[in-house]
């Protein structure tokens, strides 16, 4: 202490004491964070730990009536990138776009983008993904997903509809199901470190997700096939621009196929088909162009679009008259070729006219003037109360989006002229389904019925959670009339313009139409008929609608015989038995031949024995190795030329 | 002298005093450096260098042969830095001087090649050799030198001044290159001949002088001022980026922490969380009570250091151990208020735990020549 001297320690001390006051300053800075504010600042760096990341849920699947999947999901994966974590940004730039065949400045973009976690491109096929998983670059994560898929690529692509990246529904049955279909996303809550990497042993916080549910349709893929084959074939052979048919139960409306070709591939839904390009290169059209192309693509004309129905709307005028009064079947009728309105002739389709008829045979002959004759006995008032009543007046109410309404006048702007046309089916315009719901409560006994095709949803696990129910309206047309226009229709088809829809056998009921489209004069005509059977109790309903075809352009002449051999081959498949006339079993040497047992065989084998035996249609459903099912039974005797229908599967199945 | 007083004599010295708990402490404290920064960088380490291992590594090798070098410095005594040589033209002190001097010019005139200011010089295989740590020891040493020679002279402010004037290029030419060093430098000086003078009015109007511009400099220059911004609004302010986290480290903590290893923070939320900002996790991972614990340790050393300097046997030894026991202290202080956004930030290790190599082996080497002070008190057992 020699050396030391009290100023000296004094000085000491006194930078111990700041020193001390300087710990205590900063142990009370360290626990005002550790106690004060603790709960704040941590719940922030929680926060700031902690990643939600979401498991999507499957997409609910969609079903025909036979519980044939028509729409499913496949594995697909997700290809992200996580900002921190690339080590060679200009390598994953490169070998991201070249394999996922983007271009270059899009991968660049993200790459380079600041964000925890990038997402590069979705939907990637499982092979493409592991191709990027098998490069192990740093940085890219390769996430499983799913897919939707349709196993019939464009069978009834308008009607389906498809889903976006996001998995939620663009058009059709996708869109309007969709919060059935979609499901609940659950969610992981992770731990990670700040370059996104989730911690080991952190305790995961997992929601489950909960997948869609299923839905039934009453779309049936025999029904559907059948009828987009034989519009396949008159949209060829006429070169026609559109081709529609919609087959519906008249009962209680539901619709067992809805055809519109040409169709488009749902799993390629934004590539525009040859047909909608009509010749232009896709690589030169504008965006808008494209947009423009592919709403077309995507347009469901049955419900979309509205046109003149012409001759088939007689149905409703003749129901109207009846139900009015303003005719009896024995009521007759001159057709001179013409009939003047006021200062207007208009003309019967028939330039040197029927003569004198009466009203069956004036609808049978669906002659202009004698519908405009009764047309006008009914009055403008009274035919746009059955408009209404028929309902002809508002949406149809079917399980689609994107329905369009009728174009009618309004009461006070018909006159004797639009009066006259309305009466044959021209001065307004309905949708093919507005039409085909009139009809079906002609025949059905008077029941306006809403066309739909949801059935039922099952959730994930199987079971019916919900029924779907429509609106039912009673009365439309009294059982009478309605039993007389099924006796009229019928007559049409067994000896009047719809001859060529005739099926021996079959009591089938219908109407032919030819529109001439708007502008008229300009030569382009929808040709269409509408029928249905049993004449006596209808079961089902067909509308074939022709949109532009080339050369001969009648209804009755191209349009009846397509229905006619839609119905004869869905009539048996849907379990009404022929019931033949005497005349028609000597005439057609009828159920003369046993159908083969097919029920075990390949689809090779089968196919041999069905060329022996018919020269009709193999029609083959569903995707295994051995036929497990077939339509007619082994056994049944058949027309000649019969078709067959067989339903594939394991082997297994058999046993059962 | 009889013979009992002389084999008494040879007893007397025999019994030299040693300072064994401030050993200790160092140490127990270089231990838990290593043991923090292995915590802290394992997954920096392992991410950035694939092995988990790198930074404890290095940072072992330094502890070390800082732990060699402190012991082999105790052992030699501090007088002799003073004396002359006969081997040496001049006295080790100055040579000192003159070396620090030197590299010290050769930073600021050559080290510009890498953008900003230079720090290091390049050392090949054994890293970085930062020179302003050195500089510290001989800031530390000469101004000790300086005031045992004349040590009433501090009594006024020109005894100051002279003793300020000799050693302010050195700490200018330090100053140039690294703001925070040189407080530290000037901390050392400064603290050595307050406690030396008699007279320390001056220091306080000094101190109040030194205020006062602070604070004009605040007033009327605040955007020029980007650290003071950061430090105001430190929760949205871009820069403060870093303290931010580590204030998300600390108040992670709570009172008891989430353990040894667990924190989260340092998964590359707190950029580079093994150099300054590694007491915020020493907060996460060990609480409220383990970072008192840490404080504590600090108090306890600086508080034996304290005993060395009033115990020492001349006043050259009591002002080195004034002078170390100032820069810890000030170096403990500045990174935990930095690091509790308390003060601006400034880039200040903490003592003997932050990773950083020439910063350990510089306080080990001055802890040496403090254990060398202890060890030239005479006993009186």
């Amino acid at each position: 202490m020699r050396h030391f001297l009290s100023y000296q320690k004094r000085g000491l001390l006194l930078i111990i004491a700041m020193l001390v006051a300087g710990v205590f300053v900063i142990a009370g800075r360290l626990a005002y964070f550790m106690i004060f504010v603790t709960d704040r600042y941590a719940q922030r760096a929680q926060e700031l730990h902690e990643r939600e990341r979401s498991i999507k849920a499957e997409r609910g699947l969609i079903y025909d009536r036979n519980g044939v999947v028509l729409a499913d999901n496949k594995p697909v994966c997700t290809i992200s990138v996580i900002h921190n974590q690339i080590k060679e940004p200009e390598e994953v730039i490169a070998k991201l776009s070249e394999i996922l065949e983007l271009p270059e400045e899009t991968v660049r973009k993200r790459v380079e983008k600041y964000s925890s976690i990038e997402r590069i491109r979705s939907n990637v096929p499982k092979e493409t993904a592991d191709k990027i998983r098998d490069l192990g670059l740093d940085g890219v994560m390769v996430d499983e997903d799913y897919k939707r898929f349709y196993p019939y690529g464009s069978l009834a692509s308008k009607v389906l509809g498809f889903t976006g990246s996001d998995n939620q529904g663009i058009i059709g049955l996708e869109v309007e199901y969709d919060s059935f279909l979609q499901g609940t996303p659950g969610t992981i809550l992770t731990l990670t470190t700040a370059h996104g990497l989730e911690l080991e042993n952190a305790a995961e916080n997992r929601v489950e997700p909960i997948n869609g549910n299923h839905l039934h349709t009453s779309l049936d893929i025999v029904i559907q096939q059948y009828a987009e084959q034989a519009a396949e074939r008159v949209y060829t052979a006429k070169n026609a621009n559109r081709v529609s048919v919609i087959v519906m139960n008249p009962q209680n409306g539901e619709i067992y196929a809805m055809v519109n070709v040409p169709e488009f591939d749902l799993n390629e839904p934004y590539t525009l088909t040859e047909a909608v390009l009509n010749g232009a290169a896709a690589e030169e059209l504008t965006k808008a162009q494209t947009n423009d192309l592919r709403n077309t693509m995507w347009r469901n004309p049955c419900i979309s679009d509205t046109y003149e129905p012409g001759s088939s709307f007689k149905v409703i005028t003749a129901t109207a008259a009846l139900e009015e009064g303003a005719v009896r079947l024995t009521d007759t009728f001159y057709c001179p070729g013409y009939k003047i309105v006021e200062d207007r002739t208009i003309r019967c389709h028939k330039i040197g006219g029927h003569g004198s008829e009466d009203f069956k045979l004036g609808i049978m002959n669906s002659c202009n003037p004698v519908f405009m004759e009764i047309g006008a006995r009914v009055g403008a008032e009274r035919f746009l109360y059955y408009f209404e009543k028929l309902g002809l007046r508002s949406r149809t109410g079917v399980d689609l989006p994107g329905e369009a309404n009728s174009i009618v006048h309004k009461l006070e702007n018909i006159k004797a002229v639009e009066l006259a046309t309305m009466s044959f089916g021209q001065s307004f315009q309905i949708s093919p389904l507005q039409l085909m719901r009139a009809a079906s409560a002609v025949v059905n006994g008077g029941t306006l019925i809403t066309p739909h095709f949801g059935v039922s949803v099952e959730n994930a696990e199987g079971v019916t959670i919900k029924t779907l129910s429509y609106k039912e309206t009673d009365g439309a047309v009294s059982p009478e009339t309605s039993q007389t226009m099924k006796e009229l229709l019928e007559a049409v088809v067994a000896e009047g313009t719809g001859k060529r829809a005739y099926v021996a056998g079959f009591h089938i009921g219908g109407k032919t139409a030819t529109s001439e489209k708007l502008p008229r004069r300009s030569g382009r005509y929808i040709a269409s008929f509408l029928g249905f059977a049993p004449a006596s109790d209808p079961q089902v309903m067909v509308l074939v609608m022709i949109d532009e075809p080339e050369g001969i352009y009648y209804g009755g002449t191209i349009a009846a015989p397509v229905a006619g051999e839609i119905l004869g081959n869905i009539l048996p498949y849907l379990g009404i038995n022929p019931d033949y006339s005497e005349q028609e079993l000597k005439d057609y040497k009828l159920g003369s031949i046993s159908v083969p047992d097919f029920v075990g065989k390949t689809e090779k084998e089968a196919k041999t024995v069905f060329e022996s035996f018919s020269e009709g249609e193999l029609y083959i459903v569903g995707e295994g190795e051995v036929v497990t099912e077939q339509f007619p039974v082994p056994g049944e005797m058949v027309n000649e030329n019969s078709d067959i229908i067989l339903y594939m599967g394991a082997a297994e199945k058999i046993a059962e | 002298m009889t013979r009992d007083e002389m084999e008494q004599g040879k007893k007397l010295k025999k019994r030299r005093y040693y300072d064994y708990t401030l050993l200790f402490l160092v140490l127990f404290l270089v231990c838990f450096g290593l043991v923090m920064v292995y915590s802290v960088s394992y997954y920096n380490a392992n991410k950035y260098y694939n092995d988990p291992t790198l930074f404890l590594r290095k940072q072992a090798i330094f502890a070390v042969v800082g732990t060699a070098m402190m012991i082999v410095i105790s052992k030699i005594d501090y007088r002799i830095y003073i004396s002359k040589l006969p081997f040496l033209p001049v006295k080790p002190i100055v040579l000192l001087y003159i070396v620090c001097f030197g590299l010290q010019l050769y930073l600021v005139l050559f080290g510009q090649s890498t953008g900003g200011s230079q720090r290091w010089i390049e050392l090949g295989s054994f890293g970085k050799f930062q020179p302003s740590e050195i500089t510290k020891i001989c800031v530390l040493l000469c101004t000790s030198y300086l005031v045992k020679l004349a040590p009433r002279r501090l009594d006024n402010l020109r005894g100051f001044l002279r003793i300020f004037l000799i050693m302010s290029p050195l700490v200018a030419l330090v100053a140039w290159e690294n703001f925070s060093t040189a407080l530290v430098t000037g901390v050392i000086l400064v603290s050595i001949c307050f406690v030396a003078s008699r007279k320390k009015g001056y220091y306080l109007w000094g101190l109040l002088l030194l205020v006062v511009a602070a604070v004009c400099l605040i007033i009327f220059f605040p955007y020029r001022i980007e650290r003071f911004q950061v430090w105001m609004n430190i929760e949205t302010h871009p820069k403060g980026y870093q303290i931010l986290q580590g204030l998300y480290a600390i108040a992670s903590g709570g009172l008891f922490g989430k353990g040894l290893g667990q924190g989260i923070q340092k998964l590359g939320y707190i950029p580079e969380a093994h150099n300054d900002m590694i007491f915020s996790v020493i907060c996460e991972e060990l609480g409220m009570i383990g970072a008192f614990a840490v404080l504590f340790l600090f108090v306890l050393m600086l508080w034996r250091i304290f005993l060395v300097a009033i115990n020492a046997q001349d006043l050259f030894g009591s002002l080195i151990a004034t002078g170390v026991m100032a820069q810890i202290a000030v170096q403990v202080l500045i990174n935990v208020a930095v690091v509790t956004n308390t003060i601006p930030s400034t880039g200040i290790p903490l003592p003997f735990i932050s990773y950083g190599g020439s910063s350990l082996l510089v306080l080990m080497m001055e802890l040496g020549i403090v254990l060398g002070v202890s060890n030239r008190i005479e006993g009186e057992r």
